[in-house]
């Protein structure tokens, strides 16, 4: 009897695993699938093959502008969220003092407040000072505040198991502070910087919530430009397009895989 | 390390980045909700984010919100704890591949996977079909474009964060204490009720939480699976901004939302701090 709710309690929960492993996975297959249709609408499972919908992707302007404003958001906001990361890590790693609490509770606030909230506050200060137009400089702003938390989170994590005393030997042997940094210090948390760099600029260059508010007539992001063919167009150049994204995100995911393991995703 | 000196040069710099590009605008952004609404109003005015609760389409849009997200927080937890069982008892070799199709969903833009979905759920969409052949329904019924687009889409961008939490806990657990069960006479079935589940009730509580508090702040997602005519909290903000450009309004619902993050980031710190000191 044991045996007998054994075998089909393992079976039921086989059973339903699989079906939801299958339901995440749908969405990206499909969009894969569909985006190599030979017809001029979607359907899935497509009537025929062709890549002709990448070709149509490859010569709209529109893909490439917004591609590039994409990428030189990501590249900036991560670097400046590098920094200030590594620098809050520091502090909070090495320091104690009086108010450091509000100091961590400032540092990873836009993990609390909703990206809406910080994309529509943004925007309503840029107006305010009349910045409103410098659609990319506030996209860098609004991607690298919400992006900080994730590179301080990874580079404190690998500051964690750090031993002082290997950079308070390296002063007393006659290191400046800034040398000991860099040639004891930094190396020891390369990987932490490597993971939070990787994952703050796959959630730069895939965000739609905070860029649907920054974004101005001149700077418009891939994805909030995306966001609009999907709502107007009945045309698979979206489908291709969003496959592309697949595949550079797949390729920073194998990064990391590779890299520094899966585990810096599972213990946010 | 006792109480020191506050590092001036590292932690300036941050702060100010952070007064300056978050606690501002926030400020602000009070400001501009407590706006009086009248020309001989005086400030705090507090009728445009009562007006929120008050009003047929924020009653609507608030109700929609705190609907959809329950029931996506169910369909989480009833679909997570199977994948994040049948993940942890998997032999290791398959577990990495598992927890890559668990994780690389939650890495791909909303955009993407919400066009993925409207291919899907569309009227000529794999569900549709699939309803047809099983014949539960007759002709294609509307799947996007409402309330059951949003609710799909939310279940499939917040799922990974229920199976993560619970897969913590799961692989927390002495494998020991199953078979001391097992060897002093339990049932499979009273080691998983007594012994599994209470033990993983800590990082179903942490994962139930992050569900809900993200779904109620979700907006691309609801924002293309939705349509114009089933405003959530999120979308209903931007509608005001961009569409009725009433941003005292956007601005009150802003307060709204902001109130309820810090609220939930409040109840998940209690919560944890009591699961950590319960469970050790």
């Amino acid at each position: 009897m044991a045996d007998f709710f054994l075998r089909s309690g393992r079976g039921l929960v086989t059973v339903m695993a699989v079906f939801w492993l299958v339901f995440l996975v749908a969405p990206i297959v499909v969009t894969l699938a569909s985006s190599f249709t030979s017809s001029t609408y979607l359907t899935f499972p497509p009537p025929g093959w062709s890549v002709r919908w990448y070709l149509s992707a490859f010569e709209s302007e529109w893909v490439w502008s917004t591609f590039w404003n994409s990428v030189v958001i990501a590249v900036v906001s991560t670097a400046i969220a590098v920094a200030l990361g590594i620098a809050a890590a520091r502090v909070l790693a090495r320091h104690r003092f009086y108010g450091r609490g509000l100091f961590e509770y400032a540092v990873l606030s836009p993990l609390i407040i909703p990206g809406v909230v910080v994309g529509f506050a943004l925007l309503n200060v840029s107006v305010l000072i009349e910045a409103q137009d410098a659609g990319l400089l506030n996209l860098i702003i609004g991607h690298t505040m919400v992006t900080t938390p994730f590179t301080l989170r990874a580079v404190w994590s690998s500051m964690a198991g750090n031993d002082i005393s290997l950079e308070e030997a390296a002063q007393s042997l006659g290191a400046t502070r800034w040398s000991a940094f860099w040639l004891i210090v930094f190396p020891l948390i390369v990987p932490g910087i490597v993971a939070g760099a990787i994952i703050a600029f796959t959630f730069s260059f895939n965000d739609v919530t905070i860029s649907a508010f920054l974004s101005a007539r001149e700077a418009r992001t891939l994805p909030v430009e995306l966001m609009s063919h999907i709502e107007y167009l009945p045309d698979p150049t979206p489908a291709a397009v969003s496959s592309l994204m697949i595949i550079i995100t797949l390729a920073f995911f194998l990064l990391v895989e590779r890299t520094v393991g899966l585990g810096v995703f599972a213990d946010r | 390390m006792k109480a020191g000196r506050f590092p001036a040069s590292l932690a300036t710099p941050v702060l100010l980045a952070f007064a300056v590009f978050i606690v501002a605008p926030c400020v602000m952004l009070l400001v501009k909700g407590l706006e009086p609404t009248a020309e001989t109003g005086e400030w705090p005015d507090f009728t445009n984010v009562l007006g929120v609760f008050d009003s047929k389409v924020g009653q609507q849009a608030l109700n929609r919100t705190i609907r959809i997200s329950l029931i996506v927080t169910a369909v989480c937890m009833l679909a997570g704890y199977p994948v994040a069982l049948f993940i942890a008892r998997c032999a290791p070799r398959w577990r990495g591949l598992l927890l890559a199709v668990v994780i690389f969903p939650f890495l791909i833009s909303a955009v993407v996977r919400a066009f993925g979905w409207t291919v899907l759920l569309g009227d000529s969409g794999l569900a549709n079909k699939g309803l047809i052949a099983l014949g539960l329904i007759e002709r294609p019924i509307a799947l996007v474009q409402n309330e059951i687009g949003i609710i799909v889409g939310e279940t499939h961008l917040l799922m990974p964060y229920m199976i993560l939490s619970l897969l913590a806990v799961l692989q927390r657990i002495d494998p020991n204490l199953r078979h001391a069960a097992e060897s002093l006479g339990a049932s499979p079935v009273s080691v998983f009720w007594r012994i599994v589940v209470p033990l993983t009730l800590p990082g179903l509580l942490t994962g139930t939480l992050l569900v809900f508090s993200l779904a109620m702040t979700a907006f691309a997602t609801p924002f293309l699976l939705g349509g114009g005519r089933t405003p959530i909290l999120t979308t209903l903000l931007y509608d005001y901004a961009f569409t009725l450009f009433d941003w005292r309004l956007a601005a009150a619902i802003g307060i709204v939302l902001l109130i309820l993050g810090i609220l939930f980031v409040t109840i998940h710190r209690f919560v944890s701090s009591r699961g950590m000191r319960s469970y050790g």
